[in-house]
């Protein structure tokens, strides 16, 4: 007797379950969201038996719009405010809504039925949620019998709702990655456009040298020199405030500004007070711009700078630093803004031009670089050659925490600091090398007088870099090559290493403490130990790796 | 010894094993320092290891001797550096190891040690 009621609804069950199988299947492997959920709201209104269905999105503007509807009114595109109506009460209470009688019912908005001449009858509307909260609903309309849809309609809904909300949610967070990908592309695109506007790397003794090197993708700092027709040198080096896009726009115009006027040589403050006057004009939202230039002529060594706003240059020689001031206010600001200038002999000096992101370096938590520190990194590095010095200074300023973008200009006359290779070796990665490149280091560094026990420290660092990067660069012995180049700059000894392993995150390398006894990791802490300073570096093309390391040694007799 | 000069072999002192080591210990041979050490390690209470003729040490061979060391002390057994050259004292000493080895001018006191 009571068996047959049960089997109708057992039945029922199954079927529901088999539905809702079909449809979370169908849409977990969903590729085109829009096709499947069409195919989905189409499946959930025959199921159901609804006369119509639709599905709604809430939009950036926090309006829920019909994205998706099937029935014989289309409302695709039609705008709910939150709350508004069935739907937009299902979202707002993240509830399901059941109407079964639509015409006595207050929720129900009616304006659509006066407008199409549709009748709604009864309405059931389940919430689309993820763990953020809802972002849309689920609505049928009508059963096609004419009868009222009931609890367990409702509950078929709910179900329903769950794996279209999932293939929503997985849908948006692939085109977020998409999104996120193309940006970035975009991004390096701009980098390599922005790297593309400094002057080009100046073979032989050329006196100005250059580094810019960005916090981020793209960079507000510049630095520009060029030839001008007297036969000096224009130079300039500029700082927008800000950081991002628009600083990085506001850069490339700035320094075509600054390059375009200072091609006519003007005198450095005029130079400075043309350009304030054009960017004052069209400067928006607070911007401005810290800049330096100058004109450098090498025939009388003589320097004209003027700065507005800029961080005081220091002009360093054996007798210490001295500091140059700014002679103005940044640029952008007053528009009758007055510059002042200076000129001086540069002679063995050497003039360093820093963006603040150089002092602004990070060396703790929250500690700055500041100028002091920048002062003490350019004393370790002063006896190098001009170029390599930049390059010790730079290294020095990524081991630190950079939060700015950084860039440092260097005017300096190279000669008198020329650079003498000692050694050329290039050899397989394996461990049977060393003994030969060793023999050829000592015999090296004995005839630079370098004393016994200093020159068994060098041989003994060397080997440790060649064998730690046939370890650890290659993973092992193999026939991959090194080369090992030592030479000598005045009291600057100097050693590099190339190999062509896959890149090493310098990061990862740290000297450890010596003072616990453990087998391993000796490597690190020897070269740490006996090289005034070393690093690592990947090589310009990203194939393989370049450690640099010096020592000096006092007038050629070693410690 | 080989053509490059490297030495390394175990004499058996009765009660005592002494390996003796000489040339450059570097990685491409320190493996076999390592493995004597520690067979002489297995069959023996006291251990030296001799390097008067060690002209040079990589920190493989240094780590070698740092495992000797440890092995020994895991076990109880007596381990010494026996007449460390010139140039393994100055690697000890930038290690600062040279105060964690029992170092030794010649075997006799290794042994009474």
């Amino acid at each position: 007797m009571n068996a047959a009621p049960l089997a109708v609804a057992g039945a029922g069950e199954r079927r529901a379950l088999r539905f809702l199988a079909e449809l979370s299947q169908a849409l977990a492997v969903s590729l085109d969201l829009r096709q499947t959920l069409q195919m989905a709201v189409t499946r959930i209104a025959d199921f159901m038996q609804a006369e119509a269905a639709s599905l709604f999105l809430l939009d950036h503007a926090g309006l829920i719009e019909c994205r998706i509807c099937v029935g014989p009114v289309d409302i695709t595109g039609l705008k709910l405010a939150m709350g508004q109506g069935v739907v937009g009460r299902c979202v707002a209470e993240n509830a399901t809504q059941i109407v079964r009688d639509a015409g006595k019912d207050a929720r129900v908005n009616v304006r659509v039925d006066a407008e199409t001449g549709f009748v709604t009858r009864s309405i059931l509307c389940a919430p689309l949620a993820n763990a953020h909260g809802p972002f849309g609903a689920l609505e049928v309309i009508n059963r096609r019998d004419g009868s009222l849809f009931d609890d367990a309609d409702a509950e078929i809904l709910r179900l329903a709702a769950a794996p279209a909300a999932l293939a929503i949610g997985n849908a948006q967070l692939a085109h977020g990655l998409v999104q996120q990908q193309r940006i970035k592309r975009e991004l390096e695109l701009a980098r390599r456009m922005q790297k593309s506007m400094l002057p080009r790397r100046r073979r032989g003794d050329f006196p100005l040298f250059g580094v810019n090197l960005p916090a981020h993708e793209i960079s507000g700092d510049f630095y520009d020199f060029f030839d001008l027709p007297d036969g000096r040198i224009g130079f300039v080096v500029g700082d927008v405030s800000g950081k991002g896009l628009d600083a990085a726009f506001l850069m490339v115009r700035v320094a075509s500004m600054l390059r375009w006027v200072g091609a006519q040589a003007p005198a450095p403050a005029n130079w400075l007070a043309k350009v304030n006057a054009e960017l004052c004009g069209t400067l928006q939202d607070g911007r401005f711009v810290c800049a330096a230039v100058g004109q450098y002529d090498r025939a009388s060594g003589r320097v004209r700078l003027a700065s507005a706003g800029f961080p005081p240059a220091l002009l360093h020689n054996a007798e210490g630093f001295e500091e140059l001031p700014a002679d103005g206010p940044p640029l952008g600001i007053l528009a009758e803004a007055d510059y002042g200038e200076r000129e001086f002999v540069l002679g063995q000096s050497a003039l360093y031009l820093f963006s603040d992101g150089a002092t602004d370096v990070r060396t703790g938590a929250t500690q700055r670089l500041g100028e002091a520190g920048l002062r003490g990194l350019i004393a370790r590095h002063a006896g190098l050659a001009p170029e390599a010095r930049l390059r010790a200074l730079l290294g020095d300023l990524k081991q630190l925490h950079l939060v700015d973008d950084t860039t440092l200009l260097l005017v300096q006359e190279p000669c008198g600091a020329q650079s003498h290779g000692l050694l050329d070796l290039e050899f397989p990665a394996q461990a049977a090398q060393m003994r030969s490149v060793r023999a050829a280091l000592r015999h090296v560094l004995d005839a630079q007088g370098v004393g016994p026990e200093l020159r068994d420290r060098l041989v003994l660092a060397v080997d440790e870099a060649c064998t730690n990067v046939i370890r650890h660069a290659y993973g092992g012995e193999c026939q991959r090559r090194m080369a090992l180049h030592v030479a000598r700059e005045q009291d600057m000894l100097s050693f590099e290493l190339r190999d062509e392993a896959p890149v090493v995150d310098p990061a990862g390398l740290q000297a450890r403490d010596l003072s616990e006894c453990r087998p391993g990791g000796l490597g690190l802490p020897f070269i740490a130990a006996t090289m005034d300073d070393w690093r690592l570096e990947p090589m310009a093309d990203g194939r393989g790796n370049i450690l640099r390391m010096h020592k000096r040694i006092d007038g050629g007799e070693g410690e | 010894m080989n053509a490059t000069g490297n030495v390394c072999r175990s004499e058996d002192l009765g009660g005592y094993v002494l390996v003796v080591v000489g040339g450059e210990v570097d990685l491409s041979w320190s493996q076999q320092v390592r493995d004597a050490i520690l067979a002489a390690l297995g069959r023996c209470d006291g251990v030296g290891v001799e390097l008067a003729q060690v002209t040079y040490i990589d920190s493989s061979g240094i780590a070698a001797l740092v495992e000797g060391f440890q092995t020994a002390r895991g076990r109880g057994r007596r381990f010494g550096l026996v007449a460390a050259s010139r140039q393994v004292l100055a690697v000890l000493q930038l290690a600062r190891l040279d105060k964690v080895f029992p170092l030794f001018a010649d075997v006799e006191s290794a042994r009474a040690g």
